[in-house]
């Protein structure tokens, strides 16, 4: 309100409207400027502080491959209740498992699954019109592996199966159990991690694991119970119908299933092999670590008697063995790595990740007829 | 009746005046502050402890591949410009500190196939680029996983040259495919010297790739590593710190390889028990402080050690909202702010940690 005295004029203003001027005045700054602005906290806090912190802790056991118990906290490693990212399946840090697996296992820290068949290659082993390594993983709507070659048991034939991954395909926890439980008896292989294998690239001891293997993969023949023992038997859980004496593929393979034999039948850490370079008597052991198994001499040990090759015998990281003659090793033919990757032109075998990245066709350490001749005699007429 | 107060039409201005110049100044002082962060926005709080949110973004938002696929490297330049490693699309963005898309440059390119595949290699391809970092001239080394090597752009993203030649023997030898190579995974470059990860070494080089020398190797000892998967230099230069990702453990190391600390231990396998400081540390660098920190993908915190290996904070926490972190794979510094390739949710975040 104005009000004219003399020649000024005055402004008369209420205390009321002095102090309603002063806060808008204030609140004006305080949503103007950003210095002041109210802080407002994001999403989920209620969510924590009624359920608690979901997040891993330091006391928690290493990974999320096992250690799991009623009082652990390591669900929320991979998955997140309410909130997982990419509407992950099975509420996983990925859209598909085989996303998930590669979060760590892309090569970076090892053990490299999948990787590097596209970095190789340039085949991406999701496209149904490429080839990709022989054991690959799709984890796609488009295309994905529902048939086991040779699953049949009885015909021997493949087999529909629906698996575990994206629109029933075959993914990485069909064979192997991301959390640890129900897998095989640790063996051997041919890998060592300097982790766990202090003495390095000399140890003779090697390094045994699960490899998380299940020890009964997802969509097995029904006629075949757990596996608890890595060998021709673990292959079998799925392709029945190459093991021995079924209609269709009869090349003898050992198998605790089929064997008819009045011993132990063999597994990946129990064969007859080789007991050293260029001699043909034989011992009990692993197959892993040597190259002493892949090879059989003639006549048979006893030992071999009433034995059938296993699986791995034929099928692993392509390796030279055996002389064509003796159907011994020499010292060309040792088992040498040099690198614990593998990655050296001229180890033996020069491996990678047995069956992932392996790229020898239908993972035979040999080919043509340096392969049969491991075991079998050169004709003589 | 309210009691009225009597001002002159001299007195009510000189209060306007005042008001009005008490708003310039507070805006002046916004402007200053806001200028002097290069026009990044206010951090907001979060509910991640020790976390202030300024921004994320998915990807470019523009073009053939709008959206990150995995990335996993970060590094700033001084000028601003952040540079982020898009490792699933084979290629580095390029954003502002506002978290604008700039460019991108890189293309996927197979420099060592195996048998029966075909080269496809041109200067400037990247196969599976991981890590990153930039040198005092603004050029970027980027680490080419797949490839065995680093590629080194200009600040334009131009091709400069790479190295080592990822079909040769790198010094007593490396972990590139076929015992060539380095199996690269993080780079730093402070002055004339490129340190880069191997999968049990570091590798050094001069800024133009002539070999200097390599320490490490396989094992559970002091120095030993285990894919590593990040390492920084202090800003003097004495100091190479290393992510040695396998062992949880982060080791700092003189320039010639001699242990100074560590910070971490071993784990005895999946089931053991043992209370870690670190789980699965990957990309770390070293803060305005001389701090360290360092991006554990597994405890989904960010770490901070001190120059003389101690843990002084941790930041974050597990999930998808702004300030945490879904297996982040590694840290970036700039100015006052932290850069978070935050892998599993597909994004790049900026924040500010707090304590």
């Amino acid at each position: 309100m104005r009000a004219t005295k003399g020649r000024r004029t005055h402004l008369i203003v209420s205390t009321r409207r002095w102090l309603i001027g002063g806060i808008l005045f204030i609140a004006m700054l305080g949503v103007a400027s950003p210095a002041c602005a109210y802080d407002e906290t994001g999403t989920g806090r209620a969510c924590v502080e009624c359920h608690g912190s979901d997040t891993p802790d330091g006391s928690e056991s290493s990974g999320p491959h096992g250690g799991y118990t009623a009082t652990s906290k390591k669900c929320a490693t991979c998955h997140s209740a309410h909130k997982a990212p990419a509407d992950g399946i099975v509420l996983l840090p990925a859209a598909t498992v085989l996303a998930t697996c590669q979060t760590c296992h892309d090569g970076t820290s090892g053990q490299g699954v999948y990787g590097v068949i596209k970095a190789r290659t340039g085949v991406d082993p999701a496209d149904p019109a490429e080839a990709g390594a022989a054991h690959r993983m799709l984890d796609t709507e488009t295309d994905p592996i529902t048939a086991i070659p040779g699953g049949d048991s009885t015909g021997g034939g493949s087999r529909p199966a629906t698996f575990s991954g994206t629109a029933g395909g075959l993914t990485c926890s069909d064979c192997h159990s991301p959390h640890g439980s129900n897998v095989v008896d640790p063996f051997t292989g041919d890998r060592a991690r300097s982790t766990t294998d202090t003495a390095g690239l000399d140890s003779a001891s090697g390094f045994r694991s699960t490899r998380l293997l299940r020890q009964r993969p997802t969509s097995t023949d029904d006629s075949y119970a757990s596996v608890t023992t890595y060998g021709s038997d673990w292959c079998g859980a799925c392709h029945a119908g190459r093991l021995s004496w079924h209609e269709l593929y009869n090349h003898p393979v050992e198998a605790a299933t089929t064997y008819t034999g009045t011993g132990t039948a063999f597994t990946y850490e129990s064969v007859a092999r080789l007991t050293g370079v260029g001699v043909s008597t034989t011992e009990l052991g692993t197959l892993g670590r040597n190259n002493f198994g892949y090879v059989m001499p003639d006549p048979r040990t006893d030992q071999q008697r009433d034995h059938e090759p296993i699986c791995q015998q034929c099928h692993e990281d392509a390796r030279h063995v055996g002389d064509v003659t003796l159907r011994t090793v020499d010292t060309t033919e040792v088992f040498d790595i040099t690198a614990l990757d593998g990655s050296a032109a001229g180890d033996n075998p020069r491996f990678q990740v047995f069956p992932h990245e392996s790229d020898n066709d239908a993972f035979l350490i040999e080919t043509d007829n340096d392969l049969c001749l491991n075991c079998h005699r050169q004709p003589s007429g | 009746m309210s009691r009225a107060r009597v001002f002159t039409a001299r007195q009510a201005f000189t209060a306007l005046a005042i008001v009005l110049a008490v708003v310039l100044v507070a805006l002046l002082v916004y402007l200053y502050f806001y200028l002097r962060d290069g026009g990044i926005p206010q951090p907001q709080a979060t509910s991640s402890p020790g976390v202030e949110s300024v921004w994320e973004l998915y990807g470019p938002g523009e073009g053939d591949l709008p959206r990150f696929d995995g990335p996993m490297g970060v590094a700033a330049s001084e000028d601003g410009r952040i540079y982020v490693t898009d490792s699933g699309n084979n290629r580095v963005c390029v954003f502002d500190t506002q978290g604008r898309f700039q460019s991108a440059f890189g293309s996927f390119g197979i420099a060592k196939p195996s048998q029966g595949a075909t080269a496809t290699y041109e200067p400037g391809s990247l196969n599976y680029p991981v890590g990153l970092d930039l040198d005092d001239e603004g050029n970027v080394y980027v680490a080419s996983f797949y490839n065995d090597s680093i590629e080194v752009f200009d600040a334009e993203g131009m091709p400069l040259r790479r190295f080592p030649d990822p079909s040769t023997v790198v010094g007593r030898g490396g972990s590139g495919y076929g015992g060539t190579g380095i199996a690269v995974t993080d780079v730093a470059v402070h002055g004339d010297r490129v340190y880069a990860t191997d999968a049990y070494q570091v590798v050094v080089f001069t800024r133009e790739g002539e070999f200097v020398g390599q320490w490490g190797k396989p094992g559970a000892g002091a120095g030993d590593l285990d894919h590593p998967n990040g390492i920084a230099v202090s800003d003097d230069g004495q100091v190479v710190y290393v992510s040695d990702t396998n062992h949880g453990r982060v080791t700092a190391f003189t320039p010639a390889g001699e242990v100074l600390w560590q910070v971490g231990t071993i784990p005895e396998g999946m089931d053991d028990r043992t209370v870690g400081e670190l789980q699965l540390p990957r990309g770390l660098a070293v803060d305005s402080d001389g701090s360290v920190l360092v991006a554990d993908a597994f405890s989904f915190e960010i770490v901070r050690i001190s120059a003389e290996g101690e843990v002084l904070a941790r930041y974050g926490a597990r999930g998808v909202e702004s300030g945490q972190w879904n297996f982040a794979n590694d840290v970036g510094v700039f100015r006052s702010f932290t850069l978070v390739a935050d892998k599993g949710n597909g994004r790049l975040q900026m924040v500010r940690l707090t304590r």
